[in-house]
């Protein structure tokens, strides 16, 4: 529990954390992908 | 500058100050001031952990970057969202469940108190010297172009930031860069799309953007491993984790920020945005200074961008020499020009032996501009001994003063201001805590009402701000600015972010042994800095790898030692 009764397991969308991270993950993933399809085809 | 553009500067800078400033008056106890009443959404904190990050550097040296050297910059933030990713995870729940002012609090419950002080000490430094150099960097470049004094300069920019920064504390800092980050945003794309009008008709956007990429202005990804290079994608994920690491989960500009989060939600949502939307926002920036950049294959370039430099040496005996030079930047400019229409055509034609040889024709002229800017920058530096020759840092400034619309200008100086406003009052901000907690309230006034510890808080922010302005007043400018503030802070960070690794995830290592072990590793850092070709991102890897291996090393021997004592 926080300070403030909150469960800091459970955020309000996407059911878990872990859910979450993965999402910010993989946005990082797609971006270093579509970079690298812009670097290939101006190159 | 016209009428309209100092009314755009001064009516968006006075505004968001004015409201900051009324938004936030009273706090009357030492949570509101320095924690904002731990009322924060998430997108105030996700805006204000960006607006901190985004000095005034960021908007002058990174189009700059991209025009010198492409957009391989970017890389240097992949480590970033992945960081986010950690300390949202593992440090936001600690702090908020200790209830810590400043991350280094949280040292003291872990170790002892010579290890907290030792942190809060590194950070003080590193951060005050940095604020310094906060002010400094973006009034040197505004001073040079515009023609304005220095001094005063500075004193404006650090003397507006004290004001809001003093009298609303934590709840100012952020009420304001929210607004100053919208104000970043919103100015940056627009510049963005007017850069885009300007280039020319006639040639296709998509074959402009194949130029820049013949050219190497689009090598966004590179993966050659090598650990002297600064910007691949391995010390982009690796050293820049480690770097983001260290800055979003130690420092207490950042810390401060989430801290204010109504809750363990509301601040990890913060960094994650921030984690979601930095790439993206500094590959923009970076693009900007391609648009930039291709503009200038197309219009004539200057052989040197800090056109009052120029001009002051035409003023001297070298003046027939640097005329020469610019005369022949010219001639080989029309030259690569005309191959460049011709490699367009080319690309039309998809005759892909043409473009390779035509690419290569364009690159031999481009280098032979570059060996004239550095002819020029030679005799530059002949005329004017004492100048500031390193010019990346204006070409985005340059081309702003120069082809921007009567108005944009205006709104361009104000992201600038706003950048340097927005990172300076934050490490006040941070500064001034942790003075007050870790220092004064931890060692001289344990038992303080919270008035005095108000006082105290507004005295020492005060006091900061002061020392910010007298450091940029008599600092002298550095190779490059925006390198300048990530090699002071990769001197301190991997120290600091070694600390609090061991804190977190090696629980057998005790006070003694990490304080030790943090002493030897910034040692070898400074002793790295000086005497080795190391690239400053590994530094963060090294202090921190040898706080821990260190640490464990010293626990190991002295646990051994008192078992055989104890035997």
């Amino acid at each position: 529990m926080t300070d403030n009764h909150e469960q800091p397991d459970r955020p309000p969308i996407l059911g878990r954390w872990r859910n979450i991270y993965l999402v910010v993950m993989g946005n990082l993933a797609f971006l270093i992908f579509l970079f690298y399809l812009i670097t290939v085809w101006f190159s | 500058m016209s009428i309209l553009d100092w009314i755009v500067l001064l009516g968006t800078l006075i505004f968001i100050v004015a409201y900051g400033v009324w938004k936030t008056r009273g706090s009357k106890n030492i949570e509101g001031y320095l924690l904002g009443d731990k009322s924060m959404k998430w997108w105030t904190i996700g805006l204000s952990i960006m607006a901190t990050q985004a000095s005034a550097i960021t908007f002058l040296s990174t189009p700059g970057q991209a025009y010198h050297d492409g957009m391989r910059f970017v890389q240097f933030y992949f480590g970033l969202p992945l960081a986010m990713v950690v300390v949202s995870a593992t440090f936001v729940p600690i702090f908020h469940k200790l209830k810590v002012f400043t991350a280094y609090e949280y040292l003291e419950t872990r170790f002892d108190l010579k290890t907290r002080m030792f942190g809060a000490l590194l950070f003080l430094i590193q951060r005050g010297l940095a604020a310094g150099i906060t002010i400094y960097a973006p009034s040197i470049v505004l001073t040079s172009l515009l023609g304005w004094n220095l001094t005063f300069t500075i004193i404006f920019i650090g003397v507006l930031v004290i004001i809001y920064t003093v009298s609303g504390g934590t709840k100012a800092v952020s009420q304001t860069q929210k607004h100053q980050m919208a104000v970043m945003m919103g100015g940056i794309i627009f510049a963005g799309i007017i850069v885009l009008t300007y280039l020319p008709d006639n040639v296709d956007f998509l074959d402009t953007l194949r130029v820049a990429g013949k050219m190497g202005k689009l090598n966004v990804v590179t993966f050659d491993f090598d650990v002297n290079d600064r910007y691949n994608i391995w010390s982009g994920l690796i050293g820049g984790f480690f770097l983001a690491m260290a800055y979003f989960g130690t420092d207490q500009s950042q810390v401060q920020r989430y801290l204010t989060g109504k809750s363990v939600t509301e601040s990890r949502f913060g960094l994650l945005f921030n984690g979601m939307v930095k790439v993206p926002l500094q590959f923009i920036i970076l693009f900007i200074g391609v648009l930039v950049f291709l503009f200038y294959q197309f219009n004539p370039p200057p052989i040197f961008f800090n056109e009052p430099l120029r001009k002051e040496v035409y003023e001297t005996e070298y003046a027939p020499s640097l005329k020469e030079l610019e005369a022949a930047h010219h001639d080989v400019f029309m030259k690569k020009r005309l191959k460049i229409h011709e490699l367009v055509d080319a690309f039309d034609t998809g005759d892909e032996q043409k473009i390779a040889a035509l690419s290569a024709e364009v690159n031999g002229l481009e280098d032979e501009m570059k060996k004239l800017e550095d002819e020029a920058v030679t005799v530059i530096q002949k005329a004017k001994p004492e100048a500031e020759t390193e010019d990346r840092d204006y070409v985005f400034l340059s081309f702003v003063m120069k082809h921007m619309p009567v108005g944009v200008v205006g709104l361009l100086l104000a992201v600038i201001f706003s950048a340097a406003m927005s990172s300076t009052s934050g490490e006040l901000n941070a500064l001034g805590s942790t003075t007050t907690i870790d220092f004064y309230k931890r060692n001289f006034a344990k038992e303080g009402s919270e008035k005095k510890y108000l006082v105290a808080s507004k005295v020492f922010t005060l006091i900061w701000g002061l020392l910010a302005i007298a450091f940029a007043a008599f600092a002298s400018l550095l190779e490059n600015l925006i390198q300048a503030v990530n090699i002071l802070g990769s001197l301190f960070y991997g120290t600091i972010l070694g600390l609090f690794v061991v804190a977190f995830y090696i629980p057998r290592v005790k006070g003694t042994a990490v304080f030790i072990a943090a002493l030897i590793a910034e040692a070898f850092v400074v002793y790295c800095f000086f005497f080795t070709e190391i690239a400053y991102l590994n530094f963060n890897i090294i202090g921190s790898v040898l706080v821990v291996v260190i640490s464990l090393f010293i626990q190991l021997i002295s646990g051994n030692e008192k078992k055989a004592v104890s035997s």
